[in-house]
């Protein structure tokens, strides 16, 4: 048995060299012999039904990994996820070099011509911009509420389970559903500035949407309302993971609560702190449901992404082609940033282990 | 986990989340109250005597459980294949799948609606479960075959020499096993279809296919800036989602809480 797993883990690490050369092989049977075939990777890789049902005679003696061809159980989710996804790819990384309106039979080619419009645009770097800000008020704000409202509810406060409810509710709920609120909320004579006269604040009173210097602030502060249920359900959950008895050990050393949460629980739970930070940060990039129905990236382009940006441009004014090129951008961001902060995450992983 | 010792300690603590967790009720609570405005229940006699009202939440409904069934099948039979199956070149085909997972919607927009209308799509279910589903497979394939991964093989070798093939082990083993990973995929899925925007509004342009986020869109134009009866229908499209969240609260944050660490 101990062969047959060895042999299991090396066709894992070979990619597909070992388990084509013993399907080449026919009935080979030992993990000792189908590994040696793994030499001649690619070998023996027909395809035929021929040599995957005679894999399947072989099957009861060999580890199940090496033996059976699965091909079709990948295709549908091949077919529908990386072949529409790939295709809309390709074909945005074609029409970005198109000035097109997405109807007329003959688009005109103009080569790098939108990427260069792009980065005179003004606006797709204020676009751009905003997510930046968006990314870094939201991420620290909601993590810090997150981690507050954990600490809290840890702390054997009565109504919990209640809190902890209408703490979440906001992340179930859909942002298009709430967008009419919101906007009420918000408004000149909304129930924001109704709060802020009847507390005495009635100098803070404010439009707080049709004002572009607060528009944007408004829209993060929806998404902080959106999300913090997560980070709190996240923090939660890995606040509960830590040995009670290293908090009993560093309370008998004289350490209060405030350095508990910020030695012990906060650097326990770092794989969440990393997860929700990768996830702000693509999630700034795509924000699009509050700033559209809210706002609608406006007034004055305050509050414009870069997904109200790539939509206005190639819905509302029909310029597809230069939508596309934004969409490319886009991507080639979205990509790349994860893979830099994935990179670092485990840098500084590794150099904390 | 964390120690307050002494009554006045502990109330202020309480005044403290209460405070803070104020807030959150708040566009609730405004959104309820504001509905009642005016005329009362008769907000809701008028949205609720629309016959759109029901049309988008059919559609809705029909979206989000094709795509739930759509992703689950996916998702079920790579995970088994890349974790179980042989596959050459399988590595290559996961991480083509894991790039995709921070693929923002909007990119796919500009070919999805030429695409869509080029080939007849435009306008009909398919034309916003497809894209739904496909952006949510390399999510739900990721979780899924960390969790199949964690089946032993031998238990699989064990079900081959009992004489199953590799269908039947798939159904009597490797889905019965993976029941857990089901749910989180099912809860995740939906709230992501359910709660969907973008797709619906560029993709779905008549009230006959409409999805229920278009809702309060759709009744802004119906009942010309009555906010009042406008804040009825998102309450009563709010509902079943929370109807649906409480019944079910802990599979949802567990599902919801996967679907952000990835």
């Amino acid at each position: 048995m101990a062969r047959i797993g060895a042999a299991a883990t090396t066709d894992r690490h070979t990619g597909g060299g070992l388990g084509g050369g013993s399907r080449g092989g026919g009935g080979s049977r030992g993990g000792g012999a189908s590994r040696a075939g793994g030499g001649s990777r690619g070998g023996g890789g027909s395809r035929g039904g021929a040599s995957r049902a005679g894999g399947g005679r072989a099957g009861g003696r060999r580890s199940y990994r090496v033996q059976r061809p699965g091909y079709a159980w990948l295709a549908p989710a091949v077919l529908v996820s990386i072949g529409l996804l790939y295709f809309c790819l390709i074909d945005t990384a074609r029409t970005s070099t198109l000035d097109w309106d997405g109807v007329s039979p003959e688009p005109t080619a103009v080569g790098a011509g939108n990427y260069v419009e792009l980065f005179q645009d003004q606006i797709f770097w204020r676009a751009l911009a905003h997510c930046g800000l968006y990314f870094v008020v939201t991420f620290s704000v909601q993590t810090t509420l997150g981690i507050a409202f954990a600490a809290m509810l840890h702390s054997r406060v009565r109504l919990a389970a209640l809190y902890k409810v209408i703490i979440f509710i906001p992340v179930v709920l859909a942002p298009a559903i709430m967008a009419p609120v919101f906007r009420q909320i918000f408004g000149a004579h909304g129930q924001l500035n109704w709060v802020l006269e009847h507390l005495g604040l009635g100098a803070l009173t404010h439009p707080w949407i049709a004002d572009s210097n607060t528009s944007l602030l408004v829209i993060m502060a929806l998404q902080v309302w959106e999300f913090t249920g997560l980070t709190f359900i996240l923090y939660y959950g890995a606040f509960s993971q830590v040995d009670p008895e290293t908090l009993e050990a560093a309370r008998l050393d004289g350490a209060g609560n405030f350095r508990s949460l910020l030695h012990i629980a906060l650097p326990s739970a770092r794989g969440t702190t990393i997860a929700l930070f990768m996830l702000s940060i693509i999630g700034a990039l795509k924000t699009f449901d509050l700033p559209f129905l809210v706002t609608a990236g406006g007034p004055n382009y305050s509050t414009e992404v870069m997904s109200t940006f790539i939509y206005r441009q190639s819905i509302t004014l029909a310029k597809v082609g230069y939508g596309a090129a934004a969409s490319i951008v886009l991507l080639v961001l979205a990509v790349g940033l994860s893979i830099l902060f994935s990179r670092l995450a485990r840098r500084t992983e590794a150099s904390h282990v | 986990m964390f120690e307050v010792r002494g009554k006045g300690k502990r109330l202020t603590l309480q005044v403290i989340v209460t405070l803070m967790a104020i807030p959150y009720a708040f566009p609730i609570v405004v959104m309820v109250q504001g509905s009642f405005a005016g005329q009362g229940w008769g907000n809701y006699e008028a949205v609720l005597s629309r016959p759109e009202l029901p049309l988008f939440f059919r559609n809705s409904i029909i979206i989000a459980v094709t795509t739930v069934a759509l992703v689950y099948a996916c998702t079920m039979a790579a995970a088994f294949a890349f974790s179980k199956l042989h596959v050459r070149g399988k590595e290559i085909i996961f991480w083509m799948l894991l790039a995709c997972l921070t693929l923002p919607g909007a990119i796919l927009l500009p070919t999805l609606f030429s695409t869509t209308l080029k080939l007849g799509f435009y306008n009909t279910y398919w034309a916003v479960i497809l894209p739904l589903a496909a952006l949510q497979i390399p999510f739900t394939v990721l979780f899924a075959r960390t969790f199949v991964d964690g089946i032993p093989d031998d238990l699989l070798d064990a079900a081959r020499i009992d004489g199953l093939r590799t269908r039947q082990v798939f159904r009597y083993v490797i889905l019965p096993m993976s029941k857990p990973i089901a749910a989180t995929i099912v809860v995740l899925t939906f709230v992501q279809a359910w709660n969907e925007y973008l797709f619906p509004l560029v993709l779905l342009q008549e009230p006959s296919t409409q999805t229920i986020t278009q809702l309060p869109q759709f009744f802004i134009g119906q009942f010309s800036q009555d906010q009042t009866k406008v804040l009825a229908a998102a309450v009563i499209t709010a509902i079943p989602e929370i109807v649906v969240y409480l019944s079910l609260q802990k599979m949802f944050e567990r599902g919801l809480a996967a679907g952000a660490l990835k």
